[in-house]
């Protein structure tokens, strides 16, 4: 029987990755009024870049630079080229839209999304890329860390958890603290006051959609920091990152974090204790009781429509 | 005041009235119409095509559309109009949920696929029942309704994005399920991955339609697929004439004011659901009556998309539009996979586009001028200096091309790359420039991309076909935001 | 006025529909009887997933049909050109029916290389059948596709394969593990596709003949994360069963065993041949075919599909691509010589079935069964991954 221990620490595992991915999708939400299908495959053009920066330093097999560094670097680069790539999303296939009903944008992300996961596959094919972790140093990211009774918690692992938490105390921090962030929030709380308030709206989204999509850079190597990557991935990521930022109440950006590691325990447990092939059904039945009955989500605000 | 409403001649004379009659200035009322319909040549055409009812349109689509057969006698031909109307009829029912009822159903292929799986489970050897068809499909005609209804039950409650994850999660429920479905308490019931195989084909009174004659698609079931959807057709089109048609439309303009009339809001969600379930699931029968089997793959997001593509970019709420649209995204798929036709396809695009973005203008033609003749150039240039980096084909277009067109005899792998990475940089430098720069700085970046297409497109089908379709659906959709056809807006809240 | 009209084009309609299905048909006999010189552009398609999930296997089959055609073609004095059918698996069967209908209508096409997925062979070998189109493929190894298993058999006469079937790579497997391993305790996996399933059935129901406790879990196939699934692998089992067509799923699997400190090894199938991806000392991989790195006559076709496709790595889809090329092109030179120049569909179907080819890539030489239409005496080989990663033939 699998410990409970293990299984948190996958849920851990899974749910900071998702929360990151969510976070993209509940900035975006927050001031654009947009579900950016798109996003997931930012994370795998992410993870791809990473890649891409790993062989350019070394390989895993030896790599240039020591391995912390090694691993910094990668996130770097991943973080700025899906920056730059969300900048170009938003301002060739969003921008244009802004004033459209609401399903036209939903379409257009569709597009961007055919056309990333395609052209990866058409540049770089469809095979999967390792990054093989497990050769960087040795395999000291899986043999070395801490033990917790029975459970074997590896480098990679606490990597990962605690990676995730630092950017998201950054974003917190970002948000919250500076008159950017300040100018995000009053710009997805009520766009059309922030705007008569003098706040330059174009430049809060181009900004909002850096940091989206930023994070999605760094889920991208942290993903495959422990997976196989491929250029496929980019649908079921971005399916689970929405998931995890409805439940938490899309918007919020607390709620993007709790969602998140909400929907990796669920998975996780569900894989655990009950059949693994029947570990999705049970999600899902879960996650549309839990919408029928609190649709804001858990931390999101409740609609007010206005008449 | 007579002369200021000219409406409908054979209305009765309206009596002398005293001061103004509220309510009743049709030509006021229609200032609105009047200033966004067109001028000109093409506005007197569209009104000329306003006034030809509906109906005749669709007679002449459907002659076109059974003379098709008639001229192209392949089974590839026919099997690619079987699957475009196939997906003509599931648009129609999409634009049913999305269109008229305004309601974001991510999950609606799942109706499909429920009314493939029931008809593979009832007409075929898998449990020895063989339901006829005269009973089967107006039964799962109606089970679809009915799951419709059970899905749309949430609707009630939630709205806009709640309601598409909702549906979605449906969705993907009932992929698992069916994925799984062989292991349901130890019995076998929907085959699991292997699906199910050897379902019957559509029999009338005993008399069995086949499928294919040696290995060539029959063509009655193209007709039984034209006949079902000139069916549905007309009945939506009176649904949306009558009474439950505008209220519909009420909903989806504004809910909160529908409700606020009185409107039972939730019964009307709950029958636009059904309605688009049922189109769907009889859709699924007659799919696998012809394909003789059912998998639980074919029921995947990818479908679903390329459906809402479909409804988006033809117009969603005009059912003409919408149909327009199943046509040229499945033709357009199917043509991307022939290499031939793909290339044409581009360079019709290519000149369509550059038409459209710069009309007949002096612009235009000095932008075409330097295109071709750079082409040449660069292509004389590269053939002196190195020729196997410029071979030339003989026959047809591709080689009338590739005179034109730089195609080497062996492409290494990361010039392909590094050229599809340039094109895309520079195009959207391009929609940086305004103006005569953006002339002059187009012609490199339209040879670049004729290059990238040939050398690395084209010989890779796979991958190109979504790449373009995602492509357009950006363009198109920024380009025309309502739809090729559509006319209202529609509005999620 | 209008009603008139109306009723008018409803009764053309009629008319030209009954019309147009008389002409067709007569029109359809006359094509498929025609034969066709030797000395024109035959066309073969190849019916594989290109995009999608499964993507990578058949952009691979691809890189070895082409050079296989640009290799030996000119030597038997064809001119073959090679077309490109794409059936991605998340569409299911509806595009190996419509490329089949494509293709049935074509006449320059006279015989299938292909389909790679035993989900398009089921769906579209019917439709082969009748045009008389003989369809080799080199990877759909599901069993029921040339044997009748539970009264079904989805594959007819026209379907070919160079590769063995499920029903004997998981009995080889599951008997090593008996005999060799001495195992007491296996878990084994499926991904929920035809493939795995297929093996899953086989090794488990040998095993437990063998008083093996078994252990059965289902992951889906584009699982890339196994964490919970290796929490639930026991402390005390021996194998884990893994028959993954994804290489790096395969080593994703290996290492988070590790990292849970789990001493089972792992045996997978030949979807998992990928030494350059696969490579975690330990395990066992079970191929149809011996490594042809290892078989001297392989040596120039290798070199030459490396140079042609520098960069990538061998694999184990490769190779029978190769090979089905190879019976075709034979086939079809057999076929001309009979025909004395001109060739048809039929002649090739007839001729497939009796070829006979001396330097099989694959290694010894290659013949159908004459029972089925699986390669004779085909057989597993077992290998074991060393410590530098290398495969070792053990079996």
């Amino acid at each position: 029987m699998p410990t409970f221990l293990q299984l948190t620490l996958d849920a851990l595992t899974l749910g900071s990755v998702y929360a990151l991915v969510a976070l993209g999708y509940s900035l975006v939400y927050g001031v654009l009024k947009l579900l950016n299908f798109a996003h997931g495959d930012v994370v795998m053009v992410g993870s791809f870049i990473g890649y891409g920066a790993l062989q350019a330093l070394g390989g895993s097999a030896n790599p240039a630079v020591p391995v912390w560094l090694l691993l910094v670097l990668i996130t770097l680069a991943a973080m700025a080229g899906c920056a730059v790539l969300g900048v170009a999303i938003e301002r060739c296939a969003y921008r244009p839209l802004r004033n459209a009903p609401r399903i036209v944008p939903l379409i257009s992300a569709l597009g961007v999304s055919f056309f990333l996961a395609n052209s990866m596959q058409l540049l770089f094919g469809a095979q999967q890329r390792d990054y093989q972790s497990y050769l960087l140093s040795g395999g000291s990211l899986y043999f070395r860390g801490f033990d917790v009774d029975t459970v074997h918690v590896p480098l990679l692992r606490i990597i990962t958890i605690s990676s995730a938490f630092v950017l998201m105390v950054i974003l917190w921090f970002m948000v919250n603290k500076t008159r950017t962030g300040r100018a995000m929030r009053a710009t997805s709380f009520d766009g059309e006051a922030a705007a008569m308030m003098g706040i330059d709206v174009d430049r809060v989204i181009v900004f909002t959609f850096i940091l989206g999509s930023a994070l999605a850079g760094a889920a991208g190597v942290l993903l495959g920091l422990r997976i196989p990557t491929f250029t496929a991935i980019g649908f079921t990521l971005g399916l689970k990152g929405f998931t995890a930022a409805v439940i938490g109440g899309i918007g919020s950006i607390p709620g993007a974090m709790v969602g998140g590691l909400l929907l990796g325990a669920a998975e996780s447990y569900t894989a655990g204790y009950w059949t693994t092939s029947w570990s999705d059904l049970v999600v899902f039945s879960i996650l549309i009781t839990f919408m029928i009955f609190r649709p804001q989500g858990l931390l999101g605000r409740e609609d007010i429509r206005k008449v | 005041m007579s002369d200021l409403t000219p409406g409908d001649p054979n209305a009765p004379a309206l009596p002398e009235a005293e001061g103004p009659a509220v309510g009743r200035d049709e030509w006021v009322a229609r200032h609105g119409e009047r200033r966004l319909a067109r001028g000109g040549r093409l506005g007197e055409m569209e009104q000329r095509l306003r006034a030809v009812p509906w109906w005749a349109f669709l007679i002449l689509f459907l002659a076109v559309a059974s003379l098709m057969p008639a001229v192209e006698a392949s089974g590839y031909v026919r099997r690619v109009g079987f699957d475009t109307a196939i997906f003509m009829l599931l648009a129609l029912g999409l634009n049913v949920v999305v269109g008229w009822g305004g309601l974001l159903d991510l999950g609606y292929i799942a109706f499909f696929g429920i009314g493939a799986y029931a008809y593979a489970i009832f007409s075929s050897d898998k449990f020895g029942i063989h339901l006829p068809t005269i009973v089967a499909i107006p039964a799962i005609t109606i089970l679809g309704a009915l799951i419709g209804l059970l899905v749309g039950l949430p609707s009630r409650r939630l709205s806009g994005d709640y309601l598409a994850i909702v549906t979605l999660f449906f969705l993907e429920l009932f992929e698992t399920v069916m994925l799984n479905g062989n292991q349901i308490f130890g019995h076998n019931i929907t085959g699991g991955a292997n699906g199910i195989l050897n379902v019957d084909p559509l029999s009338f009174f005993g008399h069995t339609l086949p499928v294919q004659h040696q290995g060539i698609f029959a063509v009655s079931y193209y007709y039984v697929a034209l006949a079902v959807f000139a069916v549905v057709f007309v009945a939506l089109r009176f649904a949306n004439l009558s009474r439950i048609g505008r209220s519909w439309r009420s909903l989806r303009e504004d809910p909160l004011a529908a409700e606020v009339m009185g409107m039972p809001v939730n019964w009307l969600k709950l029958t636009a659901f059904a309605t688009g379930a049922a189109v769907a699931a009889l859709t699924g029968t007659i799919e696998t009556s012809l394909t003789g089997s059912v998998f639980p793959l074919n029921f995947s997001p990818t479908v679903l998309i390329t459906i809402y593509a479909m409804v988006i970019l033809g117009g969603s709420g005009s059912q003409a539009g919408v149909v327009l649209g199943a046509i040229l995204v499945n033709v357009l798929l199917q043509v991307l996979e022939n290499p031939d036709q793909a290339r044409v396809l581009f360079y019709l695009l290519i000149v369509v586009g550059v038409l459209a973005a710069f009309r007949l203008t002096r612009r235009l033609a000095v932008l075409a001028v330097e295109t071709i003749v750079l082409g040449f150039v660069i292509h004389a240039i590269v053939s002196a200096v190195h020729p196997s980096w410029a071979t030339e084909g003989h026959s047809g277009f591709s080689g009338l091309m590739s005179h034109w067109v730089l195609v080497p005899s062996t492409l290494t792998p990361w010039v392909g790359q590094v050229a599809y990475g340039v094109l895309i940089a520079s195009v959207l430098g391009i929609t940086l420039l305004r103006g005569w720069a953006r002339v002059i700085a187009l012609p490199p970046v339209l040879y670049l991309a004729a290059f990238v297409w040939e050398n690395l497109m084209i010989p890779n089908p796979g991958p190109t076909r979504y790449i373009v379709l995602g492509l357009l659906l950006i363009v198109l959709v920024i380009a025309r935001p309502n739809g090729l056809l559509g006319e209202r807006r529609v509005e999620i809240v | 006025m209008k009603k008139g009209i109306g009723i008018a084009l409803v009764a053309l309609i009629a008319t030209v529909a009954a019309a147009s299905a008389q002409g067709a048909h007569r029109q359809l006999q006359a094509a498929s009887a025609a034969g066709l010189s030797c000395k024109s552009t035959l066309e073969i398609p190849f019916v594989t997933p290109l995009t999608g999930g499964a993507g990578f296997l058949g952009q691979d089959q691809l890189t070895w049909a082409k050079y296989a055609v640009a290799t030996l073609a000119p030597q038997m004095g064809l001119k073959i050109k090679l077309l490109q059918g794409d059936t991605p698996v998340e569409q299911g069967a509806t595009p190996a029916t419509t490329l089949a209908q494509k293709y049935i209508a074509d006449p320059k096409v006279i015989a299938i290389l292909g389909p790679s997925t035993s989900g398009a062979v089921a769906a579209s070998s019917a439709s082969y059948f009748q045009a008389h189109l003989a369809h080799v493929s080199p990877s759909a190894t599901r069993t029921d596709l040339t044997y009748t298993v539970n009264g079904q058999r989805e594959g007819t006469p026209a379907f070919f394969r160079d590769v063995p079937a499920d029903n004997i790579q998981g009995p080889t497997d599951a008997a090593y593990m008996v005999k060799t391993l001495k195992v007491k305790k296996v878990v084994v996996f499926d991904f929920q596709e035809p493939y795995s399933q297929g093996l899953a059935a086989a090794v488990q129901s040998y095993l437990q003949a063998h008083n093996v406790t078994v252990i059965r879990q289902s992951a889906p196939n584009t699982t890339t994360d196994f964490s919970s699934y290796v929490t639930k692998v026991p402390n005390d089992a021996d194998v884990v069963f893994f028959p993954t067509q994804q290489p790096p799923a395969a080593q994703t699997f290996a290492e988070q065993l590790v990292e849970q400190g789990k001493k089972a090894i792992m045996f997978s199938g030949d979807g998992s041949d990928t030494p350059a991806q696969y490579n975690k000392p330990g395990g066992y991989v079970s191929v149809f075919a011996p490594d042809i790195s290892g078989i001297p006559a392989d040596k120039d076709i290798l070199a030459g599909w490396k140079k042609a496709n520098p960069g990538k790595a061998l694999d184990a889809f490769g190779p029978p691509t190769y090979g089905a090329v190879d019976i075709l092109l034979t086939a079809i030179k057999n076929a001309c010589t009979t025909g004395h120049g001109t060739v048809s569909r039929a002649d090739v179907l007839h001729a497939v079935k009796h070829v006979k080819i001396a330097n099989w890539i694959l290694g010894g030489s290659f013949k159908f069964s004459t029972k089925t239409n699986d390669p004779l005496n085909a057989k597993f080989y077992i290998f074991q991954i060393q410590k530098d990663g290398s495969y070792k033939l053990v079996a």
